[in-house]
């Protein structure tokens, strides 16, 4: 048993460190390839010893933000999608159930109908302050509906608040053409043309909720069992809920603000990695961090070099390259209810 | 029961009177009863008004209420899962998809050739969703898991046009997958009744499978039900209204989803309750939608589709706070 125990322990590792690995070269890969290659050489020595030749700037200044940014899109996503889909027992939770979703749209959107413009990275904090603003109401919301004592309260609040930007989100966009093409890239996601300072507003919130979140994975665990068990094995659930919904918000509000709102990611990278490693969130939160930023920033590449667009919303790549293996891993490991 | 039926009734009788009284042009309560009555003192305009283009809205609204409303209730108690709109067996992914690729790709489609492709998308979509689901039977969480993946893969087909189609064109399809009940006339709502009396009624014949079904797949075998058969002929009877109903109106969100849970909170578990109630619902809420639609920012109209979450989201936020001493 405990040799058992101990070998499924260093088997993850190993995965783990594979997959860090794999990420490694991914992002490697990303800087290298575009409409110029960089040979690997190239890339580590701008990163290493910066020369200021052209190659370094164009590395430093346009490759190296649009990966970090594909990194910490992904992994936030990634995570918050499994801390949802533990605390709401249900598989069809993401962070966009918290609001965070519609509340960035909707405050992206307005700001850029009231000013009438859509430049300058005013938007990310728009986006960040529109999606917390959402996910405090929707916890608030939630409380009354007995968050405390069921997840559906706040399933059906985060449902309410959703429908009700998105409507007024609709609302808007239908009468004002010149913000719906400025903002439809946005909602596609995308993760071009970020710049190292908005990449630097976000990262902080990010950073601390992704550690954060490392320390969590039992009480998730926990919590993903149900009402009832979680109580029964003397779990404060109410603490635990809140604690796991305010790294969400920080997480997917950062990610969204900064990427718009890849809604593949936080929906199905957790369902791939439960389904590979099991229900354990002590791993399944490292391992989510992990892929969910290789499956954005190699979605990014491909987007990239496959259809030749900077511009191409990684969106819909991820959709494109995900959905086939998620539907064969769901088709072959799910199994009738016994 | 019966005092939210009748509530519901009464709500929906004055929604109906008010939608054939207001609008572009206002015509008096009595005006209004002359036309519906047939009498001969009505001028020719408003019996055009009344008769040819508000009836026939009304009337759809309150079919596309009713059926969207009852298919949702069978999505949440089918997949066992409170968030299980009708959306989640990939009918809306399936119509958007469609519906946007005609919009974008052919110069000024038809509105009845869009019409089609919304059923079909819809249809071709639930029906895959259900074959690739089946694997010596079904399972809701692998129902749920494959509508997602399906789902996400008809998003990105939609968003990828959206983003890189003509602006005009995308916004035009925009308005058409937010949903409105625009351009109705007397065929459409007698086609669409027709269509939906059979399975709505068997809907409601079936409420006592359905709260079967609800408590699990091992509860529902040992007290008797074929679980994968009658899984497989409530997931149809669920596309054949929702498919129906997305073809004429697009997409009208919320309602499937939000009609139920109004219901539940008002008359409890049970789907005998809850079927009738949820349609009332439904049906009040796009009525009001549509009414609310049009006249708020008059002459320019919202489709129904963006009111309905505007009206329904704080009705059931309100229940939601009316009840937060309850303990569910």
């Amino acid at each position: 048993m405990r040799t058992g125990a101990r070998t499924l322990v260093g088997r993850r590792m190993l995965a783990f460190f594979v997959l860090l690995f794999l990420l490694a070269l991914g992002c490697l890969l990303a800087i290298s390839v575009g409409t110029t290659w960089m040979p690997a050489k190239t890339v580590i020595a701008a990163l290493v010893h910066f020369d200021g030749s052209r190659d370094h700037i164009l590395i430093i200044a346009i490759r190296l933000p649009r990966v970090l940014t594909a990194i910490i899109a992904g992994s936030a996503l990634a995570v918050s999608g499994a801390i949802m889909q533990a605390v709401t027992n249900n598989p069809l939770a993401s962070p966009g159930l918290l609001g965070i979703n519609a509340g960035a749209a909707f405050a992206v959107v307005t700001m850029m109908t009231l000013t009438g413009s859509g430049n300058g990275s005013s938007y990310i904090w728009f986006a960040f302050g529109g999606a917390g603003a959402a996910a405090v109401v929707v916890y608030a919301l939630g409380s009354m509906g007995g968050i405390v004592h069921h997840s559906l309260g706040l399933i059906l609040a985060g449902a309410v608040v959703t429908a009700f930007l998105t409507s007024l989100t609709g609302a808007v966009l239908i009468f004002d053409q010149s913000t719906l093409d400025a903002v439809r890239l946005w909602t596609a996601g995308s993760v071009s043309g970020r710049t190292f300072a908005e990449i630097l507003d976000v990262a902080p919130y990010a950073t601390v909720a992704l550690a954060a979140s490392l320390f969590i994975g039992r009480h998730l665990t926990a919590l993903s069992l149900g009402q009832d068990a979680s109580r029964a094995i003397g779990q404060n659930t109410a603490l635990w809920r809140g604690v796991s919904l305010v790294i969400v918000m920080l997480l997917a509000g950062g990610a969204v603000a900064l990427a718009g709102p890849i809604g593949f990611v936080g929906l199905i990278v957790p369902h791939i990695v439960r389904f590979m490693i099991g229900v354990d969130y002590r791993w399944v939160l490292p391992f989510c961090a992990i892929a969910g930023a290789f499956v954005v920033v190699m979605a990014d590449m491909m987007g990239r070099t496959l259809f030749a667009s900077q511009n191409f919303p990684v969106g819909v790549t991820i959709a494109l390259v995900g959905a086939p293996f998620f539907l064969w891993l769901a088709r072959t490991r799910v199994r009738a209810e016994t | 029961m019966i005092r939210v039926i009748s509530a519901f009734t009464l709500l929906l009788t004055l929604l109906i009177a008010a939608s054939l009284t207001f609008g572009d042009i206002s015509i008096s309560w009595h005006a209004v009863f002359a036309v519906l009555s047939g009498s001969i003192d009505a001028s020719q305009q408003d019996v055009m008004i009344v008769l040819e283009l508000r009836l026939p809205r009304v009337l759809l609204g309150i079919l596309v209420g009713t059926a969207l409303a009852t298919a949702g209730t069978i999505t949440i108690a089918v997949l066992r899962n409170p968030l299980a709109e009708p959306g989640v067996l990939g009918i809306n992914g399936g119509a958007a998809a469609a519906a946007m690729a005609v919009i974008v790709l052919m110069q000024d489609p038809p509105v009845f050739l869009l019409q089609v492709a919304g059923f079909c998308g819809a249809t071709i979509m639930a029906v895959t969703v259900f074959l690739f689901a089946w694997r010596g039977g079904t399972s809701s969480l692998r129902i749920i898991l494959i509508g997602v993946g399906l789902g996400a893969l008809a998003s990105a087909v939609t968003t990828f046009l959206s983003a890189f189609g003509e602006i005009g064109d995308v916004q035009r399809a925009m308005i058409w997958l937010s949903g409105s009940v625009y351009d109705a006339n007397m065929l459409k709502v007698r086609l669409l009744s027709i269509w939906l009396v059979l399975p709505i009624m068997l809907t409601f014949l079936l409420s006592s499978e359905l709260d079967l079904i609800r408590f699990g797949d091992n509860a529902a075998r040992s007290l008797g039900q074929p679980v994968d058969k009658m899984r497989g002929l409530l997931i149809f009877i669920c596309v054949m209204i929702c498919g129906a109903a997305v073809a004429v109106s697009g997409l009208i969100g919320f309602v499937g989803l939000i009609g139920p849970h109004i219901a539940t909170r008002l008359v409890g578990q049970a789907h005998y309750r809850i079927i009738p109630v949820a349609a009332l619902v439904g049906a009040c809420l796009v009525t009001s939608a549509d009414l609310a639609g049009r006249v708020i920012i008059a002459p320019a109209q919202l489709p129904a589709g963006i009111v309905t979450g505007l009206i329904g989201a704080p009705f059931l936020a309100y229940l939601i706070w009316g009840r937060r001493h309850e303990r569910g």
